[in-house]
């Protein structure tokens, strides 16, 4: 990357192994618990959906009620998978970007089971009927200062690595990844000293929360999702990043733009008046970034040319979640209009689906496309099937796409509903009916794609992936090897040697 | 760049909007106090301060921990905002008798005695900001507006014309019990087996208590009345 180096290859190769040697074990395990949770949380998904469609379906247990399922998957989600699979892209860009070593692996292995532990108490608080009613933060108060030890024992090391590198730059990855691991702490424990600590009003409470879950999305999985999308999309086509004052512009615009956002889900409520329309006009800038990224990326990977996009997955997954950022830029803008349409999304269907395309559309397929560049660094194995792969991106982006479509047009749909207010009530549910179902569909989508996935992800884990020094790629044009073309990204470590 | 000048710059940028919409708003708000009516702007004197009867911090939880919230919005928004106020019993009742229409936006003190207000995250259902006056005033034609409550939350489609309705049926917060001498008050009109009933647990009478109180529709002081001034 931008990095000034005088090492020759061969000891810049004994590094890189050496750092991926070091991770292994921590990196291995917040992408396969991650992924565990990220199954865990689709069945919820599923189950969940399919009630708002059919009410009596499971109403047997009060485990297994709607209103707790829902946040139960909700907080999978957030916690289990996307906190995780973060977890696991910052250790390993961080240090290989910092060019040093981890020092501490045992100690983040371990903090990477208390994190899995405090999200397992916390999905079963929220099951058993202890959850705090707190959209994204229904875990039981007891577990947010355990979430909060484990993180700052998980990331600590990152910062250090950036700040006593070798040598005085730093890399555009790096900014956006140190971002996202300060934020994080300073909104959780905002969130949680002020919700459950000082006593407030309850409406203000209301407010914070509402900004909390926006920061977690915009200053959390957002950056997270574009520092590593800045290092793998050069990194792979082999060209340098089109414009990096854009990426410069790109990050301060975040910086500045996305801590106001998150109040407009509070229009009309009795807070001070210019804080939701503060937190409207905020989310609507929040495109400014998003396309910043969005564009500077995808024109660096255009210009390497599309065969390079079409062989490599890691492309091909980033690739699609960066033109999902430019979905959710796009959203950002088109359903917080005041007076226009934030009135009709404000509480409808379209703010579920504007999470999820955050959250999965853009942050999930990133995630995917570093998952499926970095398990074979760490485990020295190649994947083992491109047909595994292909499957899991095709109907991943199915099911992106329907719902996608629920939060643009369902949730505006309903919202007209809702505002005509002559109509009886019963009319707004009529319109939302079929989007409901449209959900239920995009979860069946994400689940069957996900078992390609998952299954792959264990035959690596299980270290049964291919010992080759020539990576996995899509669409051959060579027929005779079944695992595609051999490619010039390269993966032989001196490890590798013999 | 260096990583302090780094650190200072994320200081800066997230620091400044924490600070304007979180930390000051929160701190500005924390304590709100009695507003002091006027005879001559209000018409009467003394203050207000509305008080709630029932079971509202117990039932608030228990509405929390099942996820009412999620489909069920607690907040009648001013015309700025949307329709709601249009609606003929949503943020008050159009014709409320004496009291004529009682009808107003959510104001910040409709949420006392609750730590969090559950102003909702979708409209699955309709708004709750005035169940209580609904269920007193339209729904509970034969029944209490308790029996109505437990009947609704027992089986949200029991009664055809909310055949359509997808609100979960709540009946873990109901009790199977055998019947010792005469039966309950409170048992529910639904079959169950021989020599049993169906009464409400303890959560079903604190949910049941704290959505009775939902009565939003107490006239505000002329300062938080933002309603246009009628013709007399």
């Amino acid at each position: 990357m931008s990095q000034q180096t005088s090492n020759s290859p061969a000891q810049d190769a004994l590094l890189r192994a050496s750092i991926d040697r070091s991770l292994r074990h921590p990196v291995m395990f917040f992408f396969t618990s991650g992924a565990a949770w990220l199954a865990v949380s689709i069945v919820l998904g599923v189950i969940a959906s399919a009630k708002v469609v059919s009410p009596n379906f499971l109403a047997c247990s009060s485990w297994l009620n709607y209103g707790r399922v829902f946040p139960a998957h909700v907080n999978a989600l957030v916690y289990g998978w996307g906190a995780q699979a973060a977890f696991g892209a910052i250790i390993w860009l961080m240090a290989r970007l910092s060019r040093r070593a981890c020092c501490a692996p045992g100690v983040i292995l371990a903090a990477g089971h208390a994190w899995n532990l405090a999200v397992s108490l916390g999905v079963l608080g929220i099951l058993s009927g202890h959850g705090t009613g707190m959209p994204w933060m229904e875990f039981p108060s007891f577990v947010w200062p355990a979430l909060f030890l484990a993180y700052t024992a998980i990331v600590i090391w990152s910062l250090v690595q950036m700040r006593v590198r070798p040598g005085v730059s730093t890399y555009i990855s790096q900014w956006f990844l140190a971002g996202a691991t300060i934020w994080f702490p300073w909104v959780l424990l905002t969130a949680f000293a002020l919700l459950h600590c000082l006593p407030g009003h309850p409406v203000m409470a209301a407010g914070i929360n509402a900004w909390y879950k926006s920061a977690l999305l915009l200053l959390f999985f957002a950056p997270v999702g574009m520092g590593t999308a800045y290092y793998l999309v050069p990194k792979v086509s082999g060209t340098p990043v089109q414009s990096y004052s854009l990426a410069k512009v790109g990050f301060w615009t975040l910086a500045v733009i996305a801590p106001w956002a998150g109040m407009q889900k509070l229009a009309g409520a009795p807070i001070p008046v210019w804080l939701p329309y503060v937190g409207a006009a905020a989310t609507v800038l929040f495109a400014l970034p998003a396309f910043a990224v969005a564009g500077n990326l995808l024109t660096t990977a255009f210009k390497a040319g599309s065969d390079t996009i079409a062989h490599s997955p890691t492309l091909r997954f980033t690739i699609a979640g960066l033109f999902g950022l430019v979905a959710f830029g796009l959203a950002c803008v088109v359903l917080n209009l005041p007076e226009s349409t934030l009135p009709l999304t404000q509480f409808t269907l379209s703010g579920y689906g504007f999470d999820l395309l955050g959250l999965y559309g853009f942050f999930t397929f990133v995630m995917f496309g570093a998952i499926y560049f970095i398990v074979p660094r760490v485990t020295l194995r190649e994947w083992l099937s491109r047909r595994l792969i292909t499957t899991h991106f095709i109907l991943s982006v199915y099911g992106v796409g329907a719902i996608a479509f629920v939060a643009l047009f369902g949730g505006l749909q309903q919202g007209i509903g809702q505002e005509q207010f002559s109509m009886p009530w019963e009319n707004a549910a009529d319109r939302a009916y079929p989007y409901a179902i449209a959900t239920t569909i995009a979860w069946c989508f994400i689940l069957f794609s996900n078992l390609f996935f998952f299954l792959h992800l264990t035959l690596m884990w299980l270290r049964l992936g291919r010992r080759s020094s020539h990576p996995t790629l899509l669409d051959g044009g060579h027929g005779g090897n079944p695992h595609g073309p051999e490619g010039d990204i390269d993966n032989a470590g001196p490890l590798h040697s013999h | 760049m260096t990583f302090r000048t780094f650190l200072l710059g994320l200081a800066a940028s997230f620091g400044i909007a924490w600070l304007s919409v979180v930390v000051v708003p929160f701190l500005k708000m924390r304590d709100l106090q009695p507003i002091v009516l006027k005879e001559d702007v209000d018409g009467k004197d003394g203050i207000y301060f509305p008080k709630r009867s029932g079971r509202v911090a117990n039932g608030a939880t228990v509405y929390a921990q099942n996820g009412c919230y999620l489909c069920h919005t607690q907040v009648v928004r001013p015309t700025y905002a949307g329709n709601d106020l249009f609606r003929a019993d949503w943020g008050g009742l159009k014709d409320a008798g004496d009291r004529g229409d009682t009808r107003r936006e959510t104001n910040a003190y409709d949420f006392q005695g609750e730590k969090f207000a559950q102003i909702g995250v979708t409209r699955q259902g309709p708004d709750l900001s005035n169940i209580g006056l609904r269920v007193e005033n339209a729904y509970a034609k034969n029944v209490s507006p308790e029996a109505w409550l437990y009947a609704h939350l027992y089986n949200p489609r029991a009664d055809v014309t909310r055949a359509k309705s997808n609100c979960p049926p709540y009946r873990f917060l109901f009790e199977e019990k055998k019947v010792l001498g005469n039966r309950s008050r409170e048992a529910l009109p639904f079959e169950s087996p021989a020599g049993t009933e169906i009464v409400p647990s303890a959560e079903a009478k604190a949910l049941v208590s704290y959505l009775l109180s939902l009565k939003k529709d107490d006239a505000p002081p002329a300062s938080l009345n933002f309603a246009p001034v009628k013709k007399k």
